[in-house]
C-alpha cells in the first residue's frame, strides 16, 4: 500500500509535504477564501434591516409630525399672536425633537424639555388663564369664542402639541412611528406624558389673579385628584399671584341634576385649596357656556326657558 | 390635549388681516404683504388637514400640492389668474359631506365658529385647498423675482392678483363640489347690506352651484347683537338673492336669526336681552318660498 502521502518530511513543518509552488497557490487560495468569506459575512451584516424601533403599546408618532408642528408654530406666531412673531420656530422645531429623539421614550424628564420650555416662554394676562378638567370639548368652544381666554391648548407650546403623538428610541436616530408608550400599559414616565406634566406645571405656576376651571359636572368624579388638573395644576398655583380659583361646573343639558358645587369632591377641592390660601368660589352652569351647550341642542327646554 | 379639540382651530384668528392702507409707508400695494415662512406654514397646514382631521385624505401629497401651487409665485402679481390654480386645486380637492356646505359673507367667525372644525358644517376654511390659504397672503414683487414681503395687490390694485385668484377658484371648486342641502350665513347687521351683489359668494359660488345635486338652499340672516337690524329675509339685498334663487329654479328658505348660530353669538352677551332666551325663538320662524306659490311669511 502506498503510504506516500505520510511519508515523513524531515526537519521542516511536519503536515506540509508539497512542493513550493503548491504550497504559495494553497496560500492564495486560502487568502482568497478569507477574503470572500470576510465580504459575505459584512455583505450580510450591511443588508440587514436596520434595528426594528422598539415596540409599544400606545400608537405611534403622528405622521408628518415636525411639518405640523413648523406650521403651526408659524401660523400661531405670525397670526393667532403675532406678539410673538419674533420667535424663532426652527430652533423650536429642533428643541422639541432633540427632546425625544434617540431617547428611552419611557425614561422622559422635564430636563429633555427645559431648552424647548425656554425658547416658547410666553405670559399670559392675569385673571385670562382657563384650566379644565373632564372638558375637552366645551372648553375649548369656548376659548374660541372668548378669545382673551387662555387654555394651555391656546398658548404657544400648548397649540403645537395638541393631538399629537411622539416619541423616539435609544438605538435610532428617527421618530418611531409604529408605536409609542402608552401611560397605562407601558410606562408613565413617557415621551407625551411627561411634556404635558411639564407645561401644565409652568401654567399653573405663571397663572395670576383670578384663575378660572371648567369642570363637568355630568361626570363621577368632578374633580379628579387623579387628573393632571389636581396633581399638576392645583399644587402648582403660586397663592401669592393665584388669590382665587373660580370653577364653572357645567351639567350635561340632557340631564341636569342636583347643584354640582356641592358635590364632595369639591368640597375636596375647596379644602385644598384654602390650605394653600387661595379662595375658591363655584358657579353652577355659567350662563355663557350654557349657551354653548345650547347651539347642539337649541329645542331643549333649559335653551327655551330664562336661566 | 385632545384628538381634535384644539387641534384644528388653526383659525383661531384674534387679529384679522391689516385695512390695507392704500400706499401707506411706500408700500407698492394696498394688501398685506407675502406671509413669512408660507412654504412652512402651508405645508404644516396641509399635512395636519390630511393626517389628523381626515383619515381618508392620507393619499392626498402636500409636496405635490404645494408645487402645483408655487408656480403663481414666478408671476407677474397681476397677472395671475383663477386657472393658474387650476393642478392645485385638482390635487388638493376633495368631497364635501352632502348637506354640510356653508357659504357665507361677513360673518368669517362666527361661521368658523359655528363650523366647529368641519364637525358640524364644513365651509370653504374647512375644505383642504381653503384650510390652507385661511389668512395668508402672497405674491412675487413688480419687477423682480423673489416674494414680495412688503406688501401684495388687493382688487383695487388690480383684478387677477395672486389671493383673489386663489379664492375665485377655490370658491368656484367648492360650490361644484357641494351637495344636498345648501347653507348661507349673512350678516343682517352689515351697512353694505348682507348679500354683496358683486362679492365672491354672488360671483363665484352661486353661478357654479350644481342645480341638479342640490335639494334646497337655506339661508339665515343674523343680526350682531345689539346692533342695529339693517336687513332681514325679505328685505333689501337679501330680497334680490331670494329673487335671483328663484329665478334660478332653487328651492329656498330664508331664517332671521337662526337659533342655533343665536345661541352661539349669546356666549359673548350672556346679559343681553335679545339674549334672554324665552323671547328669542319668537322671530325665528323662516319664511319659505313655496316656489310654485307666492313666498308665505310667517311670524
Amino acid at each position: 500500500m502506498a503510504d506516500h502521502r505520510f511519508r515523513p518530511v524531515s526537519g521542516e513543518k511536519p503536515c506540509c509535504d508539497i512542493s513550493k509552488k503548491a504550497q504559495i497557490c494553497l496560500c492564495v487560495v486560502f487568502g482568497l477564501l478569507v477574503v470572500v468569506i470576510i465580504a459575505v459575512v459584512v455583505g450580510i451584516v450591511m443588508s440587514r434591516p436596520p434595528p426594528q424601533h422598539q415596540e409599544w403599546k400606545g400608537a405611534g408618532t403622528t405622521a408628518h409630525f415636525y411639518e405640523i408642528i413648523l406650521g403651526r408654530c408659524y401660523t400661531y406666531t405670525q397670526i393667532v399672536r403675532p406678539e410673538l412673531g419674533h420667535k424663532d420656530c426652527q430652533k423650536i422645531g429642533k428643541a422639541f425633537t432633540n427632546a425625544f429623539l434617540s431617547k428611552d421614550p419611557c425614561s422622559s424628564t422635564e430636563q429633555d424639555y427645559q431648552p424647548l420650555m425656554e425658547l416658547t416662554n410666553q405670559t399670559v394676562p392675569c385673571d385670562k388663564t382657563l384650566l379644565w378638567s373632564k372638558t375637552n370639548e366645551l372648553v375649548h368652544e369656548y376659548a374660541w369664542v372668548q378669545q382673551e381666554l387662555f387654555t394651555l391648548e391656546n398658548t404657544l407650546l400648548g397649540y403645537m402639541a395638541d393631538g399629537l403623538r411622539w416619541c423616539g428610541d435609544p438605538g435610532s436616530p428617527e421618530m418611531n412611528y409604529q408605536s409609542c408608550p402608552d401611560r397605562r400599559t407601558d410606562c408613565s414616565n413617557n415621551s407625551v406624558s411627561v411634556f404635558w406634566n411639564a407645561v401644565s406645571k409652568r401654567f399653573a405656576e405663571d397663572a395670576c389673579g383670578v384663575v378660572h376651571v371648567l369642570l363637568n359636572g355630568s361626570v363621577h368624579n368632578t374633580f379628579d385628584e387623579r387628573s393632571t388638573f389636581a396633581r399638576v395644576e392645583v399644587f402648582n398655583l403660586h397663592p401669592e399671584k393665584v388669590h382665587t380659583l373660580q370653577a364653572w361646573v357645567m351639567q350635561d343639558i340632557r340631564n341636569i341634576s342636583s347643584d354640582s358645587c356641592s358635590d364632595a369632591s369639591i368640597k375636596n377641592l375647596k379644602l385644598i385649596l384654602s390650605k394653600r390660601n387661595i379662595t375658591f368660589t363655584c358657579e353652577n352652569n355659567y350662563r355663557p357656556i350654557r349657551f354653548l351647550q345650547c347651539v347642539k341642542y337649541p329645542e331643549h327646554s333649559s335653551c327655551r326657558s330664562k336661566i | 390635549m385632545a384628538a381634535l379639540g384644539r387641534a384644528s382651530s388653526l383659525l383661531s384668528l384674534l387679529p384679522l388681516l391689516l385695512v390695507p392702507a392704500a400706499g401707506a409707508g411706500g408700500a407698492r400695494w394696498r394688501g398685506e404683504g407675502t406671509s413669512p415662512h408660507l412654504r412652512s406654514i402651508f405645508l404644516g397646514r396641509c399635512a395636519e388637514y390630511s393626517s389628523l382631521l381626515s383619515p381618508e385624505l392620507r393619499d392626498k401629497n402636500c409636496t405635490a400640492i404645494w408645487e402645483a401651487f408655487k408656480v403663481v409665485l414666478d408671476k407677474d402679481p397681476c397677472s395671475v389668474f383663477p386657472l393658474d390654480y387650476d393642478l392645485f386645486i385638482s390635487l388638493s380637492r376633495h368631497s364635501i359631506p352632502r348637506d354640510k356646505s356653508l357659504f357665507w359673507e361677513n360673518n368669517h367667525l362666527l361661521v368658523t365658529s359655528y363650523a366647529e372644525n368641519a364637525r358640524r358644517f364644513m365651509p370653504l376654511c374647512d375644505v383642504l385647498y381653503g384650510r390652507i390659504g385661511d389668512f395668508l397672503s402672497w405674491c412675487r414683487q413688480e419687477n423682480a423675482s423673489g416674494l414680495d414681503y412688503q406688501s401684495c395687490p388687493t382688487s383695487e390694485d388690480c383684478e387677477n392678483n395672486p389671493v383673489d385668484s386663489y379664492w375665485k377658484m377655490a370658491s368656484m371648486q367648492y360650490s361644484r363640489d357641494s351637495t344636498g342641502v345648501i347653507h348661507v350665513m349673512l350678516n343682517g347687521s352689515e351697512p353694505k347690506g348682507a348679500y354683496p351683489v358683486k362679492g365672491f359668494f354672488a360671483d363665484f359660488e352661486i353661478p357654479y352651484l350644481q342645480k341638479d345635486k342640490i335639494t334646497r338652499i337655506e339661508i339665515w340672516v343674523m343680526h350682531e347683537i345689539g346692533r342695529p337690524k339693517v336687513e332681514s329675509c325679505g328685505e333689501g339685498s337679501v330680497k334680490i338673492l331670494e329673487e335671483r334663487l328663484e329665478k334660478m329654479g332653487f328651492q329656498y328658505r330664508c331664517i332671521n336669526d337662526h337659533l342655533p348660530v343665536k345661541l352661539l353669538m349669546c356666549v359673548d352677551h350672556s346679559t343681553h336681552p335679545d339674549c334672554a332666551l324665552n323671547s328669542m325663538i319668537l322671530h325665528t320662524r323662516p319664511r319659505t318660498c313655496g316656489c310654485g306659490g307666492s313666498p308665505v311669511l310667517l311670524h
